[in-house]
């Protein structure tokens, strides 16, 4: 949980200029022009990724991705698209991760390999040599994706390199940074870009345990246009199918995220819409147990699955 | 003299360049492959139709190759039917998302090698990107911050461009490239669910029917996309390419070529591919063979035995493994090292005469620029081939689109059979791409992938022999060897992808 100190160090990292107590201010805050002086300086680090994140971040749309990293943050690094390579890279990390060129906030995709530091390297370092380094000189930490978030496909069953979330990997070290967790396999853009202009223009933003609310409050089922059909009991009994798709295994009612208002890909469409079964990606438990097939023609889905809580 | 040039920027993953340099001449190089994960262990044991959904996670760059591939391999393993529209919307997707990946690897992994980022401080035009993009790097460069107009600058040391309208030209089109690469995932999303990693996607076709409605979308965004590439990335890489002549003769691979074919024209497994399948070596094409890829280890962090088929494949990790300096395994045809990827894709197809397009634009293009088709093995040779590659897929999609019966099937009943196997093959972006399953009571008993990046940049194999990207480096002249950007501009050329080489 964020605690008011945390929420007043946060606060006053992203400048003095921004008001933090009181509903009339924050909204004054929103409306005023970005300060460059104050926006976020970001250090992108990828673990055990595959970059869909990253990826997924450029597919953004109002703002796009080149707004997002001159206007509302500085990309002070970002292994696929920094001019900087090899050894400036690693003087670049060691200038931010020692605190000698200033505040930042960190940003990690991908999950930490808790047992086998080798299994993710930067300049003959493990990641894990980083984060440890970081928590005590960075603004506070954000996950990146399900697999950094929660740890993801490489945490799923027959994990061999031990992998695991950021939250797990600052537990184990008894750190406790500022952090905020975006799930998603891949992360929706407006998801993380929204945190941010959130983060710019007004502070913190409320969380859900440690997501932010707005975007993971509910579940994908109760605000899926097809909630209609489920009620009429109007169900897809195959793949291709129109209609319902609880029966074909949707795992909608376990999953929070608001894919079902926002849509993906410039709201060109989403999952749903093209008849594609919810798999849960932005859950918890996302691919983890081999007995919980993506695909079930299950009636019993619904209750004992290793979904979220309401 | 040792030096990393690691961690090697502008391409997927963790790739480290050991290379050992000598008056200026690279003599060595060793590629390092610094991330694993497992995922042929934690797909054992689960319900086959997991695969094309766990493998896209492989890489988040070509998610859609990899559904593609274990699609492939699934119809092959449950010996589906798979319907004319079923294929046809694969290729829909996967073409798309060749297109989205050639201009992201143009402008923004590999432009900043050579077109001079600084040109836009002195911009005098007044088209509103470059303006901002102008103002932001002059206010950050004056701001006295730490490491102002990152991710932009620093950069290498070297020469860059200096003609200030190719400049300009190329990073109006770095930031308008963004908006297009948006429209060809948004093509191949309306029938793939989203982009990246498509839910849509299953063995024989996709969930999303080809209405009227998706097909007119598809058109129109892939339209915007055959334009740009037309118009602007040929025109820029072609200019890259006069500035830079001597990239035609640096970067050679020294070994052979291999493409799985990319597209196939019908459903059969069999069908004709609109870039034909072959193996180049020694200046001849012959069929694959599947049974003459091996994989070595002895250089790789893993205790399982080296040399294995590919259904024979294991992988038990040992990363403290004396003498393995890399993740990546070493794959081998008929113990020949291959380069796969756009160079090898063209070559394969033009030197047996396949698509007629792809003969006529390598032609014309290797008379611009006054090279033989061989010296397609080098750096320009390979962005040449992206480019290639766009224009034929291009068209193709938007053919293919026209090819759809709206009323017929686009999706296959599908029923896992409680034992079978099958390989998957195709042409990701980078490369040959390989998918292997095999089912035993319903589940998965194995799950093989040989990836593109896992072939051009393999470690030594357990001949010594140094894998594609290491021979390219290897004997090349470096002007600063601390830096390296003759290598930078070397390995970015194989566009690597290093999650999906080791994976």
């Amino acid at each position: 949980m964020i605690n008011r100190r945390d929420f007043l160090k946060l606060a006053a990292c992203l400048g003095a200029s921004l008001p933090i107590a009181g509903l009339p201010s924050m909204v004054s805050a929103a409306l005023k022009t970005v300060d460059p002086k104050s926006v976020p300086k970001l250090i992108y680090l990828q673990a055990q990724s595959c970059t869909g994140c990253s990826v997924s971040l450029l597919q953004a749309e109002a703002p796009g991705a080149v707004a997002m990293i001159t206007q509302y943050s500085k990309l002070a690094y970002h292994q696929d698209l920094s001019a900087a390579s090899g050894k400036q890279v690693l003087d670049l990390l060691d200038a931010y991760i020692s605190g000698k060129a200033g505040d930042y906030f960190l940003a990690v995709e991908g999950s930490i390999p808790l047992g086998m530091p080798e299994a993710c390297v930067i300049g003959k370092k493990p990641i894990a040599d980083y984060l440890s380094a970081a928590a005590e000189t960075m603004s506070g930490a954000v996950a990146i994706g399900t697999c950094s978030s929660y740890g993801g496909i490489p945490a799923a069953e027959g994990n061999l390199t031990g992998a695991a979330s950021l939250n797990d990997f600052y537990k184990t070290i008894n750190k406790k940074p500022l952090l905020i967790s975006i799930p998603g396999c891949p992360v929706h853009p407006d998801w993380v870009w929204k945190t941010i202009v959130h983060l710019v223009k007004i502070g913190l933003p409320e969380l859900k345990d440690t997501r932010p609310a707005a975007f993971f409050s509910r579940k994908v089922h109760e605000l899926c246009p097809r909630y209609h059909d489920f009620q009429q009991e109007i169900f897809a009994e195959k793949l291709g199918d129109k209609g319902c798709l609880f029966k074909l295994g949707c795992l909608g009612p376990d999953t929070c995220a608001d894919c079902p208002t926002r849509w993906w890909n410039s709201g060109q469409t989403w999952c749903i819409d093209a008849n594609a079964p919810c798999i849960g990606c932005a859950s918890p438990m996302f691919a983890a147990k081999k007995d919980f097939p993506f695909y079930r023609n299950a009636e019993a889905s619904i209750s004992g699955t290793p979904g979220e809580k309401s | 003299m040792e030096i990393d040039i690691g961690p090697v920027t502008r391409l997927e993953g963790h790739l480290n360049i050991n290379t050992t340099v000598e008056n200026n001449i690279i003599t060595d190089a060793k590629s390092m492959g610094e991330m694993f994960r497992g995922f042929e262990v934690f797909l054992l044991g689960r319900d086959p139709l997991d695969a094309q959904q766990i493998t896209q996670r492989i890489c988040g760059v070509c998610p859609y190759a990899h559904a593609i591939a274990s699609s492939y391999a699934q119809e092959a393993a449950y010996q589906l039917r798979t319907p004319p529209n079923g294929r046809i919307l694969h290729n829909l997707i996967q073409g798309a998302n060749h297109l989205y990946d050639y201009l992201l690897h143009f402008y923004q992994l590999s432009a900043l090698d050579f077109i001079d980022v600084t040109a836009i401080t002195g911009y005098t035009g007044k088209d509103q990107d470059l303006t901002q993009l102008r103002d932001w790097v002059n206010h950050a460069l004056g701001s006295g911050e730490s490491h102002p107009a990152a991710p932009f600058l620093p950069r290498l040391s070297g020469t860059y461009v200096t003609d200030t309208d190719i400049n300009i030209t190329a990073l109006k089109h770095y930031v308008e490239s963004l908006e297009i690469q948006k429209k060809a995932n948004r093509a191949s999303a309306i029938f793939g669910g989203k982009f990246p990693h498509a839910t849509g996607i299953f063995p024989g076709g996709c969930t999303r029917p080809p209405d009227i409605d998706a097909i007119s979308s598809y058109q129109a965004l892939i339209r915007d996309v055959k334009h740009f590439i037309h118009n602007k990335y040929l025109p820029d890489l072609l200019a890259v390419a006069g500035a830079f002549p001597e990239y035609w003769n640096i970067g050679q691979s020294k070994g052979g070529f291999m493409s799985y074919g990319l597209l196939p024209f019908g459903p059969e497994p069999d069908s004709p591919r609109l870039l034909s399948p072959g193996v180049l070596l020694d200046g001849k094409i012959e069929p694959v063979k599947l049974d003459a890829i091996t994989e070595d280890v002895q250089f790789a962090k893993y205790s399982s035995p080296s040399g294995l088929k590919v259904a024979q494949g294991r992988l038990t990790p040992a990363p403290h493994k004396k003498g393995a300096y890399s993740w990546v395994k070493a794959p081998r045809y008929d113990g020949h090292m291959l380069e796969v990827g756009p160079a090898a894709r063209i070559l394969v197809d033009y030197l047996q005469g396949g698509n007629k397009t792809v003969k006529q634009l390598v032609d014309r293009f290797a008379g611009i620029a006054d090279i033989r088709p061989e010296q397609l093995n080098s750096v320009l040779g390979r962005h040449l081939c992206r480019a290639v590659s766009a224009v034929v897929i291009a068209d193709f999609l938007l053919d293919q689109a026209e090819q759809i019966n709206p009323s017929a099937p686009f999706i296959p009943e599908i029923k896992i059979p409680e034992a079978g196997e099958g390989f998957g093959l195709t042409e990701a972006s980078r490369g040959a791409l390989l998918h292997y399953i095999r089912i035993k009571n319903h589940k998965i008993d194995h799950y093989e992938c040989v990836v593109p990046t896992t072939w051009n940049c393999s470690p030594r194999d357990d001949n010594g022999t140094p894998g594609a990207l290491e021979s390219a480096l290897i004997g090349t002249w470096v002007e600063n060897p601390g830096q390296q950007i003759e290598a930078n501009r070397i390995v970015r050329s194989f566009d690597p992808c290093l999650a999906c080489a080791v994976h």
